[in-house]
């Protein structure tokens, strides 16, 4: 099969077709059925997807003027596929950077070696704003500071992938990957079947045993729960999917109370102990005695609790100091420190504004480079160089000159396309790539990822703050006769 | 074993998906008794709006105006919509703690009530509307029952259902059968209009035959013990989850199942002779302000209490 003439080739590496025009052989199954499906018959499929996100209350409330309406993440009806090769080097790559960063914590947070043998600048660290001195030498099992990650990849033009960020806070979007799923296996049922997919299902029960697994051996069953912020939060639907599947209870901080330095429940019976709270409340909020004074989405003495290792919150307060943007730069040297390895997953050459040569690199190609603020995210306080005007370059331009601390550049990377169905054409648009990583007493990596899509033509930003969709991931359980060529295709 | 929230919010799903469900009755039955340009049929009318708690109309709309606004306004506390509004906001709380399948049919009623449609469908046939209301709600009931773990969350839903039922029977059955005027009903059709707001019209026909009389209608409502809606069939299904919901706990003066169960004897003890001789009005706010009392016990009980009584031994 090849590219139909209106499927532009654009300067990205496309997902589905290779330069030269011919579908790559791990897509042949879908292009095909793709083929066979008129459009018309695309578009109900693509109904049928909405409607049924939408009666599963897959959700996310948007919050504008006076009234909040639900709104769906818009999502793609087909599968973003990638090859068992690919995969693998993925998969060890991903297990070797939370092995290191996991390491890097545990040093920050004890010895701070790594700052002592001039690796990475101490002022980097211990002056940002997600450093937590209240967590220094204090004990986490296993060294797992991070027991989810969410690593943001994204394919180059040659289609080589990259990390592009390190999610090691509260990271979210595993649901979807679910629903995802869920809803690809009814979309396209025989393609599905015959590609051999790997199995995605086993993350809520991997996540409970790596939370389990963080709790004290004395406390043979631990209880364990989900914390969030509440009905109102963006990522309520996740919570309480996650606690749904992994059959703990969804708490609130007002259904928590710590007396003696343990952690209790409410229940219709009493109060009961807590051992394992799986948080998805930020650092700053999740005790206002140890953190943000003002936050009621916590629970006040909690960090004492955890700190006499009468609780386990995960992710460990204070994990974001080793996914800030500037210390990203330095994560290939912080592998080769602990692991004495090589990344298996470059970096995206990162220039920090902090060092006065880069900066000055940065200021005489602001035309060519995005830049970002180093403490934002989701896809806010940023500059995408080539897409903006001469004015906002200007603006960016003083930022930078006043606060250089604050930022660091990237050459704008044409991120790989995939094929989506837009007003019921198929076009391509730019996509990333969130693997989930998990680890605990062990560190697994769930076989499927969430593919975001940037819906705007030609725009670079899939955060689903800014207009982002997302389509469900498939990674074939083996490449079968294709391997050899797959190889071929991705050699540079 | 369940969060004092969660069975909070369960309880009020049930509460709010009762009160839906007798508000769509009753504006479907109002909206038929108008049909018929007789004195039953305003009388049947205003009996229905009495019941809602409708102010006596001043002068003011027609009865589709009335069911429009009882139906579908958004910023009425008491309407269809706010009330399944409301139960939807309440699972979704809980949403780890219902079944997809419970969960499915409450969203899908919601989505339908506040579409941009869903006026325009009320506007072209407001009866099929309200029944397919109706029918929803008994597809979500049928839903959680079929599909939901009997345990304690599930109890504590559909102790929810049946203190409202109880309460909303009772304040039919006061506004019928004991009003300010002491009316009595005596006509045919006004009492199957009656008997139609309680969704009982067939089971007492079974019963009672179509000889219709205001104090078999009160015995039914009453007393059956078999028919779901009647009060003595609720405050047995209070009784026995509260007696499920407490068993194995000190709760001591304020025990919500004490209540539940003196309620039921008053019930089970109590004939309508005892009620024609004294009036209905006597047991019908007995049972109203016991409910109440019930509904703050359990709240005191199993969602407010303070923490230092409860810490583990």
């Amino acid at each position: 099969m090849r590219r139909p003439d209106d499927y532009p080739a654009g300067l990205a590496y496309d997902e589905m077709f290779a330069s030269a025009g011919d579908t790559r052989p791990h897509y042949e199954l879908l292009h095909n059925r793709i083929q066979t499906l008129g459009s018309m018959e695309l578009a109900d499929r693509q109904h049928t997807l909405e409607r049924s996100f939408l009666l599963q209350g897959i959700t996310f409330t948007v919050y504008g003027g006076e009234s909040a309406t639900e709104r769906i993440i818009p999502t793609d009806l087909f599968p973003r596929i990638i090859p068992a090769t690919e995969w693998a080097k993925i998969e060890k790559g991903l297990i070797q950077r939370l092995r290191a960063l996991n390491l890097f914590l545990a040093d920050i947070y004890g010895e701070q070696k790594i700052i002592a043998d001039g690796i990475v600048p101490r002022d980097l660290i211990l002056g940002a704003p997600s450093y937590r001195r209240q967590m220094q030498h204090l004990y986490v099992p296993h060294n797992a500071y991070v027991n989810v990650c969410g690593s943001d990849l994204i394919r180059g033009e040659d289609g080589e992938f990259f990390v592009l960020e390190d999610n090691l806070r509260v990271p979210s979007g595993v649901s979807y990957m679910l629903a995802n799923r869920e809803a690809a296996r009814r979309t396209f049922p025989g393609t599905f079947r015959q590609a051999g997919v790997k199995p995605v299902e086993r993350y809520p029960d991997l996540l409970l045993a790596t939370l389990k697994s963080m709790a004290g051996e004395w406390r043979p069953n631990p209880q364990v729960v989900v914390l969030t912020p509440g009905v109102y939060n963006s990522a309520y639907y996740e919570h309480a999917y996650l606690a749904r599947l992994m059959g703990v209870p969804l708490v609130e901080g007002r259904d928590l109370a710590v007396h003696d330095n343990l952690v209790y429940m409410r229940t219709t019976a009493g109060l009961q102990r807590v051992d394992v709270i799986y948080r998805r409340v930020d650092d700053d909020y999740i005790d206002p005695l140890s953190f943000r004074r003002d936050s009621g989405l916590g629970v006040a003495g909690l960090f004492n609790a955890y700190r006499s290792g009468n609780v386990v919150i995960c992710n460990a307060p204070g994990t974001g100091v080793a996914d800030d943007k500037a210390v990203y730069a330095y994560v290939p040297s912080i592998i080769k420190y602990y692991l004495d390895e090589d990344a298996i997953l470059p970096n995206v050459k990162t220039f920090l504004c902090r060092v006065p040569a880069e900066l000055d690199h940065v200021l005489a190609n602001l035309d060519k480079l995005v830049v970002k603020a180093v403490g934002a995210s989701g896809g806010y306080g940023m500059l995408v160089g080539p897409h903006a005007s001469s004015a906002e370059r200007a603006e960016f331009a003083e930022a930078l000159k006043a606060d250089p601390e604050n930022y660091i550049a990237q050459p704008t990377i044409q991120l790989s396309t995939a094929p989506c169905l837009v007003d019921g054409h198929i076009e391509p648009r730019h996509v990333d790539l969130r693997p989930f990583i998990l680890s605990g007493e062990k560190v697994v990596v769930t076989p499927g990822a969430l593919t975001r899509v940037a819906l705007k033509r030609g725009s670079l930003v899939v955060n689903s703050s800014q207009g982002g969709g997302s389509k469900d991931t498939w990674v074939l359980s083996d490449d079968g006769g294709l391997t050899a060529e797959a190889d071929l295709e991705t050699a540079p | 074993m369940m969060l004092a929230r969660v069975a909070d919010s369960l309880y009020w799903v049930g509460r709010y998906v009762e009160r839906a469900e007798h508000l769509s009755r009753l504006s479907a039955v109002m909206l038929n008794a108008t049909l018929d340009r007789t004195d039953a049929g305003a009388m049947a009318a205003q009996l229905a709006r009495a019941a809602i708690g409708d102010p006596e109309p001043t002068g003011v709309s027609h009865a589709l105006d009335a069911a429009r606004a009882l139906v579908l306004d958004k910023e009425r506390g008491g309407s269809v919509l706010v009330s399944l509004a409301r139960a939807r906001e309440n699972a979704r709380q809980v949403r780890d703690q219902i079944t997809s399948e419970t969960w499915e049919r409450l969203n899908l009623l919601y989505l339908r009530a506040i579409d941009g449609h869903a006026e325009r469908a009320f506007e072209a046939d407001a009866p099929e509307f309200l029944q397919g209301i109706i029918a929803d709600l008994h597809l979500f009931k049928g839903a959680a029952d079929a599909t939901m773990s009997h345990g304690e969350g599930w109890r504590f839903m559909v102790t929810g259902v049946h203190l409202e039922r109880a309460q909303l029977i009772a304040r039919l059955l006061r506004v019928c059968f004991s009003g300010p005027q002491g009316r009595v009903i005596d006509d045919h059709l006004a009492l199957v209009s009656v008997l139609r707001m309680a969704c009982a019209l067939e089971p007492y026909l079974r019963a009672y035959t179509a000889d219709l009389h205001s104090k078999n209608i009160l015995e039914f409502l009453l007393f059956d013990e078999d028919f779901p809606r009647s009060i003595r069939y609720s405050t047995e299904r209070i009784k026995e989850h509260l007696n499920h919901l407490s068993r194995g706990r000190e709760i001591g003066r304020g025990d919500p199942a004490r209540l539940a169960g003196r309620l039921n004897a008053r019930l089970a003890y109590t004939d309508v002779e005892d009620v024609e001789a004294v009036g209905a009005s006597a047991i019908l706010n007995t049972v109203e302000a016991e409910c109440t009392g019930i509904h703050q016990a359990m709240f005191e009980t199993f969602v407010a209490y303070p923490l230092e009584m409860r810490l583990p031994a």
